[in-house]
């Protein structure tokens, strides 16, 4: 099966950088030639050792020019499609309109290698689709201006035309049109804030705690007493490393497509989202940052929420750590309108301390011109704030003990993780509050709806001006359930190929 | 509906009209129950004849005392669910104890359900369940006659289409 048979289309489908297959299994390349060292030397001798590495070494390698040879991607109308395997010959199609981010990750090794992965954040996909590894760098930065163009919403992007993208391939990020930067963060600020983290003060407690343990055992430092309370220190501390690791000259700028994230000391991620994709913002304010009057702001976008419980990239920081006015700005360039220090936070009753003892004075609801904010958390203090156009459904959900006292909760629940609920609100107020979340997401969904319509149109005319040729992959409607429909009868439709599973994005799987 | 319920989950009594899930849904819920908590009973009491260990028969009765009390509550809870079908939103309302309202735009809805039980089907009943992109959206409509769900789910779907706006 050559390659030739991939393409039947407008576009040559484009392999992967031949170092990554090597790149993506060196690890395990190493452990299997340290594997045989530590067994096989003393028994195997030299000659046959050397044979057997060699042997391994081929192998992989045999395997790694397979697998580069058979995976590779093109654009076809406004879908990724993505090739991989030999004998379970896969296709992704991935419709563009789908796209929720699109993100540059360079591991160190790499990094050093000049190269870097692509992944995309695809909504309603169980983990993130179609991780393009490994790219030059410069490629992966075309690629994803490009891909970001097809998928923006944002007219005066898509009126750009696909050729330009073409004659942008190969330069690096420098030569990209300058980014309006909104933010840098100050890396002392994030070691700071990482320092005031419970994980971080815990630690010498914990140091004492066993200290004084052993001491009244009488049996002093042992080897592995030593051992496991470093183990312990080590996962205990890892999250606020990780943190400091991931923040790390972080920066935010403005690009075309939509925000760009950057940041990382060791692997830089550079994310880029669509303003339209975030489905909430939430800033949380930390008991030990209060002395500082710091706030880390974190956005839901969906397609990172589904992969839930992975690491903190299920959501995307907005700022790792900064004042509140910072935040306030960052916000507001995400959802235009809106200031988190001025909404019409409304308190709930006094009789909702029975339900929420604590946290009952912090807890608030707000009906803001362009989003629904609530408050929560006496100790953390956390603001979640959802544009209206992306409230999928409302609930009210009244438990026994908010029955007897006549308060109710009402949920405003998005495609992402984040959660707001306007907890224990009087009766009557939870209904209307039900009321005019439902109304305001209806003419909010309206109005996005009129406005993609407008862009529908623009890129059918570009669509049908560029891709004419291609009968089949030109998806004028933005919907999803055409997307699907147009990709099987197009796989059908491929002659005389091998049986390829195609796996479709299945936008209901969560 | 037989009982007049508590304002919490009727919140627009003039506009709204609520229809109820069929009352053979009880005896569905009520075999499930049987099936499921009856076993659990058997085997404990069971295991305590064997073994003569005075715990499991403690938890044997606990276990019945448990499912008798949802054998009277379940009677109330199917009573209590309702679905409503507006212009532009479905509203759904379940639970007694804990009391939920759900209001889910047409245009929100990723795909619909039609399924049915070995339980629901003895009874001839099928449950009609709504998705949206949000994983929380809490849309289930069980106990609906087979000719309701379908006309259900086809109404849901020509909805859906007409105003389909995904995220």
């Amino acid at each position: 099966m050559t390659n030739g048979a991939m393409t039947n289309a407008a576009e040559p489908v484009t392999r992967l950088h031949p170092l990554s297959p090597l790149l993506r299994s060196i690890r395990l390349l190493l452990f299997a030639i340290a594997a045989i060292s530590w067994q096989g030397y003393d028994k195997l001798g030299l000659a046959s050792w050397l044979v057997l590495v060699g042997l391994v070494l081929l192998g992989v390698g045999a395997l790694s020019v397979v697998s580069w040879w058979f995976t590779g991607y093109h654009v076809v109308g406004r879908e990724l499609r993505v090739y991989e395997g030999m004998l379970w010959r896969r296709t992704r199609a991935i419709p563009l309109e789908r796209l929720q981010a699109v993100d540059v990750v360079r591991p160190a090794l790499a990094r050093l290698a000049g190269l870097a992965e692509l992944r995309l954040e695809v909504v309603g996909a169980g983990k993130t689709e179609a991780p393009l590894a490994f790219l030059p760098i410069g490629d992966a930065v075309a690629l994803r201006d490009r891909l970001l163009r097809l998928a923006t919403r944002t007219p005066h992007v898509v009126a750009a035309a696909p050729g330009e993208t073409a004659a942008a391939a190969g330069g690096t990020e420098a030569a990209q049109p300058p980014l309006r930067v909104l933010h840098m963060v100050d890396n002392r600020d994030v070691l700071l804030g990482q320092m005031l983290t419970p994980q971080v003060w815990s630690v010498p407690f914990g140091i004492v705690f066993v200290g004084l343990q052993f001491l009244s055992e009488n049996r002093g430092w042992t080897l592995i007493g030593a051992a496991s309370l470093l183990t312990a220190i080590v996962g205990v501390v890892q999250v606020p490393v990780r943190r400091v690791m991931q923040d790390w000259g972080f920066r935010m700028a403005v690009a075309p497509g939509g925000l760009r994230l950057r940041g990382g000391l060791l692997e830089t991620l550079s994310q880029t989202v669509a303003p339209t994709r975030v489905q909430a913002i939430s800033v949380t304010w930390p008991l030990l940052w209060r002395p500082t009057r710091w706030v880390r702001a974190v956005l839901d976008v969906a397609g990172y929420a589904a992969q839930e419980g992975q690491s903190e990239r299920q959501v995307t920081r907005l700022l790792p750590v900064g004042d509140v006015g910072t935040a306030r700005r960052l916000v507001a360039e995400v959802v235009p309108g809106v200031d988190i220090t001025a909404l019409p936070l409304t308190p709930t009753p006094r009789r909702a301390r029975w339900l929420a003892p604590l946290a009952q004075p912090v807890l608030g609801a707000a009906l803001a011109d362009r989003v629904f904010a609530t408050t929560d958390g006496r100790v953390t203090r956390q603001l979640v704030v959802v544009p209206y156009e992306r409230i999928q459904s409302v609930r009210i959900v009244q438990g026994p003990l908010a029955r007897r006292l006549g308060l109710a909760s009402v949920h405003a629940d998005t495609a992402g993780a984040l959660r707001a609920v306007a907890a224990h609100r009087e009766l009557a107020d939870a209904r209307a509050l039900a009321a005019a979340l439902s109304e305001r997401a209806r003419v909010a969904r309206a109005e996005t709806a009129r406005a993609e319509a407008a862009r529908a149109e623009a890129i059918h005319e570009e669509a049908t001006q560029t891709e004419t040729t291609h009968a089949g992959a030109v998806q004028t409607e933005t919907t999803y359930r055409d997307a699907v429909q147009t990709e099987v009868t197009q796989v059908r439709r491929e002659p005389g190929d091998a049986p390829w599973t195609n796996r479709q994005i299945d936008p209901g799987s969560r | 509906m037989t009982e007049p319920l508590a304002s919490a989950l009727d919140p627009w009594p003039d506009t709204v009209r609520w229809r109820p899930v069929s009352t053979r849904l009880i005896w569905v819920e009520e075999l499930a129950l049987l099936l499921g908590m009856g076993s659990l009973v058997l085997g404990c009491a069971v295991a305590w004849r064997v073994l003569d260990w005075r715990l499991l028969g403690v938890a044997a009765l606990v276990l019945a005392a448990v499912g008798l009390v949802r054998a009277v509550a379940i009677v109330r809870t199917v009573r209590a669910w309702g679905y409503a079908e507006r212009e532009r939103d479905l509203l759904v309302r379940h639970g007694r104890i804990v009391r939920r309202l759900s209001i889910v735009p047409y245009a929100r809805m990723q795909f619909v359900d039609v399924s049915a039980g070995p339980l629901e089907r003895v009874f001839g009943l099928a449950t009609v369940q709504l998705h949206t992109a949000a994983a929380a959206t809490d849309a289930r409509v069980p106990g609906l006659e087979p000719a309701e769900a379908a006309r259900l789910r086809d109404r849901l779907a020509a909805l859906g289409e007409d105003r389909s706006e995904g995220l």
